[in-house]
C-alpha cells in the first residue's frame, strides 16, 4: 500500500517535473535564440514574459483540432499518442538524484502529524520510478526506438506529400543513428560491468576521475551526437525543415496533437541530457560539494537538495548546450547525414568497443583509454579530409 | 528487482495521452470547410495521392540496420558478464571468449566493408 503510494507520488513528480520543465524549455530556448539573434524574445506575457508558456498551453487547448477528410483517422489519432508516450516512458528508469538517500515521512515538518505510525519510516519519494531494473540502458534504447513508429504512422496517416517524405527522412535517420548510440554505450558497460543506470551513476561518484568522460571521450561525443540525431534536433532536424518541408511529418497535425509531437521532442531531448550527464559526467557527484566521501550526513535534507541540484544543473548546461548548438551549427544535407551515421560513426564506436575490450581482457591502465580515445578521433579526422581532398582533386581534374 | 512500478507508470502515461485526446476533440471550435479538410501542399491544389513507391535506399538501409541491431543485441549479455567482479565467465574462459569476440568484431567488419564498396551508403 505504501509502497503504491511512493510509487504514484514520484510518478507525479516525474510527470509534473517533465511536463513543466519542458514547456518553460520551450521559453528558454526562444529567449536564447532572439538572444543569438539580437531580438527580443517572449516579453508580453507576464513580467520578461515569463507566463509565454502558460499562454502557448491555453492557445494549444483552445484552437480547432482539425482532422482533414484524406487522414487515415484512426492511424492519424495514434501517431502523436506514440510519440509522447514512448519519450515519458523512458524517464522511468532514468534516477534524478542520489537514489541510495531518499526523504522519509517522518522529515517532513508539518505533514509527517497528519500521516498514520507506519508511514513514518517510508520514502516520500524516490528519486526514480522503477528501481533496480538490471537492463535500465537496453530498456531505455527499446523504448525511444519505438518513438520512430509515431513518426513513420503520423506520416503515412496524414497522406500528405511533405509529411510522407519527412517521415520516411526521419525513420531513415533515427534508424541508422540507433547503431552508433547503441555501440557507445557498450563501452561504459564493459567498463562498469552493468547496464543498471544506478550503479553506472553510482561508481563515478567517488572523485572527479572516476567520470567516464575521461576514459570515453570519443564514446561521450559519438554518444551525444547520436541522441541528438535521434531526437531530431538541429543540426539534424531535417524531417521537419521548413524550406524544403514545410512541417514534415506533422504538417496536418493541429492544436493539442501538434503539441504532443512537441513534447515528445522535448522530452526527448530531456532524457538524452539525462543520460550523457548520467554515463559521462558522474550524475550528481561535484568535487568538494557533492561527494560519496563526504557523505557522513548524507541522510540530511540539505545534501539530498545538493547533490539533486547538481545533477540538476548539469542536465541543464547540457540542455542550454544543445540549443547553442541550434544556431550555430547549420542543417546537414540528407546524404552528409547517412554519411556520418554509416562511415564515421559506426567504424568508430566498434573501434572503440575492441578498444576497451581489449585493455580490459589484459589488464592495462584504464588511463591508456584517454589517449587511444583522442587518437582514434584524430585518426578519423584525418582520414577524412584526406578523403575530401582526394576527391576535390579528382574533380579538378575532369572539369578542366 | 521489480517491475511493477512501470506498469503502474505505463497506466498513468496512457490516461495522460488518452485525456489529451479526448480534450483536444472536445474543446475547440470545428468549422469544417473544403479547403481545411484538404491537404496542405503549399496552396497549391494536391496533385495524385501521397501513398507513392520510394526509394529502394531506404530498404537497403532497414535491413542494414536489422543485421547492426541483432549484433548489438548480442554484444549486450557479453558486455555486462565479460569482465565483472563476479566472474560470471570462468577465469580459463576468459581468453576464449575473447578470442570469439574478437572473430566476431572481424566478420561483422567484413560485412560492413563489404556493403560499403557495393555502394549501399552512396547516396545521390
Amino acid at each position: 500500500m505504501i509502497e503504491l503510494i511512493t510509487t504514484l507520488i514520484t510518478i507525479g513528480a516525474v510527470l509534473g517535473g517533465t511536463l513543466g520543465t519542458c514547456s518553460y524549455l520551450i521559453y528558454v530556448e526562444r529567449k536564447l535564440s532572439a538572444f543569438m539573434q539580437d531580438r527580443v524574445g517572449p516579453n508580453r506575457v507576464g513580467p520578461y514574459g515569463l507566463f509565454q508558456p502558460l499562454a502557448d498551453g491555453l492557445k494549444f487547448l483552445l484552437k480547432e483540432d482539425i482532422i482533414p477528410d484524406h487522414v487515415n483517422k484512426v492511424m492519424f489519432l495514434i501517431a502523436p499518442t506514440i510519440s509522447v508516450f514512448t519519450t515519458l516512458l523512458a524517464f522511468s528508469v532514468v534516477p534524478f538524484g542520489d537514489v541510495n538517500t531518499s526523504f522519509k515521512w517522518q522529515d517532513l515538518p508539518i505533514i509527517s502529524s497528519f500521516v498514520p505510525e507506519s508511514w513514518q519510516t517510508a520514502d516520500v519519494l524516490r528519486f526514480l520510478v522503477a528501481p533496480n531494473v538490471d537492463i535500465g540502458i537496453v530498456f531505455i534504447f527499446a523504448i525511444t526506438s519505438l518513438a520512430v513508429y509515431g513518426i513513420i504512422l503520423g506520416g503515412w496517416a496524414s497522406n500528405n506529400k511533405y509529411s510522407a517524405l519527412g517521415s520516411l527522412r526521419a525513420s531513415a535517420q533515427v534508424v541508422s543513428y540507433e547503431i552508433p548510440l547503441g555501440m557507445s554505450v557498450l563501452g561504459i558497460a564493459l567498463m562498469a560491468g552493468t547496464l543498471n543506470l544506478e550503479s553506472v551513476m553510482g561508481k563515478q561518484t567517488s572523485s572527479i576521475f572516476a567520470w567516464n568522460i575521461w576514459y570515453q571521450p570519443l564514446a561521450c561525443l559519438i554518444f551525444f551526437t547520436a541522441a541528438l540525431a535521434e531526437s531530431n534536433r538541429m543540426p539534424f532536424d531535417l524531417p521537419e525543415c521548413e524550406q524544403e518541408l514545410v512541417g514534415g511529418y506533422h504538417t496536418e497535425y493541429s492544436a493539442l496533437k501538434f503539441a504532443l509531437f512537441f513534447l515528445g521532442e522535448y522530452t526527448h531531448v530531456v532524457t538524452v541530457s539525462f543520460l550523457t550527464v548520467i554515463l559521462f559526467f558522474g550524475g550528481w557527484h561535484l568535487p568538494f560539494i557533492a561527494e560519496a566521501n563526504l557523505d557522513a550526513n548524507s541522510t540530511s535534507i540539505l545534501m539530498i537538495l545538493v547533490k539533486l541540484g547538481v545533477l540538476m544543473l548539469k542536465v541543464f548546461l547540457v540542455i542550454v548546450f544543445i540549443m547553442l548548438l541550434r544556431w550555430t551549427i547549420p542543417r546537414f544535407r540528407f546524404d552528409q547525414l547517412m554519411g556520418l551515421a554509416w562511415k564515421v560513426m559506426i567504424p568508430l564506436s566498434m573501434a572503440n568497443v575492441v578498444v576497451v575490450m581489449t585493455i580490459k581482457q589484459f589488464g592495462i591502465s584504464q588511463w591508456w583509454l584517454l589517449p587511444i580515445s583522442l587518437a582514434l578521433f584524430g585518426a578519423a579526422g584525418a582520414i577524412g579530409v584526406a578523403t575530401k581532398q582526394a576527391e576535390l582533386n579528382q574533380r579538378s581534374v575532369t572539369t578542366h | 528487482m521489480s517491475y511493477h512500478p512501470v506498469v503502474i507508470y505505463v497506466l498513468v502515461l496512457l490516461g495522460f495521452v488518452v485525456t489529451n485526446l479526448i480534450l483536444a476533440h472536445v474543446i475547440g471550435p470545428k468549422k469544417k470547410t473544403a479547403v481545411k479538410q484538404m491537404p496542405y501542399e503549399s496552396g497549391m491544389d494536391p496533385v495524385g495521392d501521397a501513398r507513392q513507391p520510394f526509394d529502394v535506399k531506404f530498404y537497403l538501409v532497414a535491413i542494414l540496420f536489422l543485421v547492426f541491431d541483432v549484433e548489438l543485441l548480442f554484444l549486450y549479455p557479453w558486455s555486462v558478464s565479460a569482465y565483472t567482479d563476479q566472474h560470471i565467465i570462468p577465469a580459463e574462459l576468459s581468453d576464449t571468449v575473447f578470442g570469439v569476440m574478437l572473430v566476431f568484431m572481424t566478420t561483422l567488419a567484413i560485412a560492413f566493408v563489404y556493403a560499403w564498396r557495393k555502394g549501399v551508403f552512396r547516396w545521390r
